[in-house]
């Protein structure tokens, strides 16, 4: 399903029969060309969605897959998922809620939300609903039945160790579609690199100084664009506008030695 | 005589009275069927009901004007006309005599909404009684006290031409018997004088009566007859080991109970539910598919009866009974209250297939009740599921449910898959201790949550950057490999990784609560420390909430650190 890279030139005919296909296709599928459609907030993958596909954004009629890189990456995978989600969720005049599912796995390894945090998060605690820990078959059918329903903005599901198959992802990602909710798919850096029929996948990997690289690994609103191999690296500002204290404030080790030192 | 000396020194079973907690009012209505009947009679003569029992007809109510000329429950016809010749006779009616009574038990639940009729007595004499129980703890002083109460309730039957007579007492077992022999009917048959037995003084009351007064059995009260054994201190009196060989373990069972030395409950009788379907089948369906195919009708059905009175189903209540009378039953709590026949089967569906021994239907099941056991009314009728109808080429034009709806039904079928305690919403709780400055509370239940924490934190919450977006399950210990007194530590290891720290904020110090002891709530071992809290990260980008349990020196010598928290 992949779109294969440069194909040889002996076998133009048969690129020519993709591109047919791929037209063939398009016609079949749920467009998420016409559906709504979110700015990420990150400038640089703003600017390259632009340029790059149709919707001018990132559809909000998608499954899209956030991948931690490295194993102890999974925060940052989920930070950005989140960060995501309240951006899907932040639409003028809704009160829609957030179902937010995790694994038991997952449960246990990366944490549940904290309620005091979310406000600096973008989101108000009372928008959330939790799943907290299931199987990954109950968690993806809960994502199904979320998807049907009106009162949900947006669904996050995350899994530690296990990627959905592809026949469940095609499935959540045209429910996703026909339902123009977004479902936003965290995974451990364990379950990452199956093949899946997401819409999109970012890989993300903690950077020092409270930053992320991001790199867009799935593209498949678009069969021509290829996205920068050396993806984003962000620095994202915090969301609430009356903190705008960062998360970590930086201090260099001499520093903090010699604060702690006067203190003993 | 089974023993030669019925009073054994010293007493084998010392009656040590045993406070219940409880107050129970048994009622016996010793006319109940003659003073209650339709059948026109003359009210200045004597009446009596009679029935087939015992291979005679014989009298089975009277009326107390009856009673007064010496004629007794149990006396066949013929010697009561021999009594009396000009006695007015009718057929009983035992069935409406007990219907009646169940609406009495109704209209008692004015006092209490524990009512309950007679446990079952051992004996089975053929003679209905009419009595029922109440348990009025804690309801009396809404009436003025428990004198004021019964005063009340017996004057109320009074007016009615009923005879009751009334005891309370701490004990179901005490209670009963003191209503029925606790003063004595045949000597003074107007009598409705009340017996009110202080808590844990059922002994002295219970012992002084006839062994009847225990809910024996026919045979047993023979047997205590014919043993000399005349009031139920005699019986107290002997071994308990040596009561149950001679008859069995029952007298002991109805002695303990009566004076709360054993438990015994009181099922109370609640009305029929208001909206109620069911359905009987010829033969027994085994088939899964058929099944849920007849609980979708029911549903259907008892959809329509709440539709048309305006009401939702907040509670259902499922009944399948197989053909060898075993009952599966199934309880459905929802969100909230809904009139929808399809949200209802799905939900049923959901359910039945997730139990996790299947539902074993045996020869099949016969009968299928369903009852909307607690409901709640609703505005105007439901729209049908929105969250089915919500696929954009179908919902063109139409009107989709209130997301309010929407969100309980979507509740409804996690919480039926997934179980209650899973599907949980965050409620901030008043507390400065991490952990517990938030509840996950099931969603069911979050609504009224919500508005119970009355003192909440908001004037002077953290700030929310401070903390993780994150929280672990428990804080998880690391094994810090180098740290500095009173600092944050510069290297550390958690799940066997090893961290360098680059840069730390911190401490921010959270005290154990002082106040947690005196209001009862004991703090938990690790809430007992104080806590240095630290924001790191590591050279790798990875950020956490570290902290150190215990102050340096004074509250401990070698403190511990824990991981509570990750920053995305």
């Amino acid at each position: 399903m992949e779109p294969k890279p440069a194909a040889p030139l002996k076998h133009t005919s048969k690129s020519q029969k993709l591109a047919k296909l791929r037209r063939l296709v398009a016609r079949f599928e749920p467009g998420v060309a016409h559906g709504p459609h979110i700015q990420t907030g990150f400038a640089d993958i703003d600017a390259y969605l632009r340029q790059q596909v149709v919707p001018a954004g990132l559809p909000c009629g998608g499954l899209h897959e956030v991948v931690a890189t490295r194993v102890g990456d999974m925060p940052a995978a989920l930070g950005f998922a989140h960060r995501l989600a309240v951006r899907f969720l932040d639409r003028p005049h809704t009160q829609d809620m957030l179902l937010y599912g995790q694994t038991h796995m997952a449960c246990r390894e990366a944490g549940q939300p904290y309620g005091p945090a979310l406000p600096a998060h973008g989101l108000s605690a009372d928008r959330l609903v939790y799943i907290d820990g299931a199987r990954l078959p109950d968690l993806l059918w809960a994502g199904e039945e979320a998807l049907l329903c009106s009162a949900i903005g947006c669904i996050v599901l995350s899994s530690w160790d296990e990627a959905p198959s592809f026949t469940a992802s095609r499935r959540l990602s045209l429910a996703a579609r026909a339902a123009e909710r977004p479902l936003v798919m965290a995974l451990g850096a364990q379950a990452g690199g199956s093949a899946s029929a997401a819409t999109t996948r970012w890989q993300v990997e903690a950077l020092p100084q409270q930053g992320w690289h991001v790199r867009l690994a799935k593209l498949r609103m678009s069969y021509t664009a290829t996205p920068p191999p050396e993806g984003w690296r962000l620095y994202p500002q915090s969301l609430s506008q009356n903190s705008a204290q960062n998360i970590l404030q930086s201090q260099p080790r001499g520093q903090a030695a010699s604060r702690t030192a006067r203190a003993g | 005589m089974a023993h030669p000396n019925p009073n054994p020194n010293p007493n084998p079973n010392p009656i040590v009275p045993i406070a219940t907690g409880r107050r129970l009012i048994a009622l016996w209505f010793p006319y109940w069927a003659g003073e209650t009947t339709k059948i026109p009679h003359d009210k200045t003569q004597s009446f009596a009901l009679i029935d087939h029992y015992k291979n005679a007809q014989r009298l089975v109510g009277l009326t107390p004007l009856a009673a007064q000329m010496g004629l007794s429950l149990g006396l066949s016809l013929a010697d009561a006309r021999a009594l009396l010749p000009d006695l007015q006779t009718a057929m009983a009616e035992p069935m409406e005599a007990a219907a009646r009574l169940q609406k009495c038990a109704y209209w008692l639940q004015r006092y209490t909404p524990w009512v309950g009729h007679n446990p079952s007595s051992d004996g089975q004499t053929g003679l209905a009684d009419y009595g029922l129980l109440l348990d009025v703890s804690g309801c009396a002083h809404l009436f003025g006290g428990e004198r004021a109460l019964l005063a009340d309730m017996q004057a109320r039957f009074l007016n009615r031409g009923i005879t009751a007579h009334a005891a309370m007492a701490g004990t179901v077992g005490a209670a009963w018997g003191l209503a029925r022999f606790g003063v004595s009917a045949k000597t003074d048959p107007q009598a409705r004088r009340q017996i009110i037995v202080p808590e844990g003084q059922e002994a002295e009351a219970v012992l002084p009566l006839p062994p009847a007064a225990l809910r024996l059995s026919g045979g047993h009260i023979d047997l205590c007859q014919r043993l000399g054994l005349d009031t139920i201190g005699d019986l107290a009196g002997f071994a308990r080991r040596e009561l149950t060989r001679r008859f069995g373990p029952s007298p002991v069972l109805r002695l303990e109970q009566a004076l709360g030395q054993a438990g015994e409950s009181l099922n109370p009788c609640l009305p029929p539910p208001r909206f109620f379907v069911r359905h009987n089948l010829p033969h027994g369906v085994t088939q899964m598919e058929a099944l849920a195919q007849l609980i979708g009708d029911l549903c259907a059905r008892l959809a329509t009866q709440l539709e048309t009175s305006g009401h939702g189903a907040q509670r259902l209540d499922l009944s399948l009974t197989r053909s060898d009378n075993a009952v599966l039953a199934l309880s459905l709590p929802l969100a909230h209250p809904s009139a929808d026949g399809g949200h209802m089967a799905r939900l049923f569906e959901e359910r039945l297939s997730r139990l996790s021994r299947g539902v074993d239907a045996g020869y099949g099941i016969e009968h299928l009740a369903l009852a909307a056991s607690r409901t709640a009314p609703i505005s105007g009728p439901q729209e049908t599921m929105g969250a089915f109808e919500d696929a954009p080429n179908k919902t063109r034009g139409k009107r989709r449910a209130a997301p309010i709806a929407a969100l309980g039904n979507l509740y409804d079928r996690l919480v039926s898959r997934l179980g209650a305690q899973v599907v949980v919403r965050p409620v901030p709780h008043a507390s400065y201790i991490p952990e517990r400055a938030v509840k996950l509370v099931p969603v069911l239940k979050a609504d009224a949550a919500d508005k119970k924490d009355p003192q909440s934190l908001s004037a002077n919450l953290p700030d929310p950057a401070t903390r993780p977006l994150f929280m672990l399950c428990a804080p998880e210990p690391i094994e810090v490999i180098a740290e500095i007194p009173e600092g944050a530590p510069y290297r550390f290891r958690w799940r066997r990784v090893l961290h360098e720290v680059s840069a730390a904020y911190g401490p921010e110090r959270i005290s154990p609560e002082w106040w947690a002891g005196l209001t009862g709530e004991t703090p938990k071992h690790h809430n007992r420390q104080t806590r240095d809290y630290y924001r790191l990260e590591d050279t790798q980008g990875h950020r956490f909430w570290i902290y150190r349990d215990g102050l340096y020196s004074r509250e401990t010598t070698r403190p511990r650190w824990f991981m509570h928290g990750v920053f995305p």
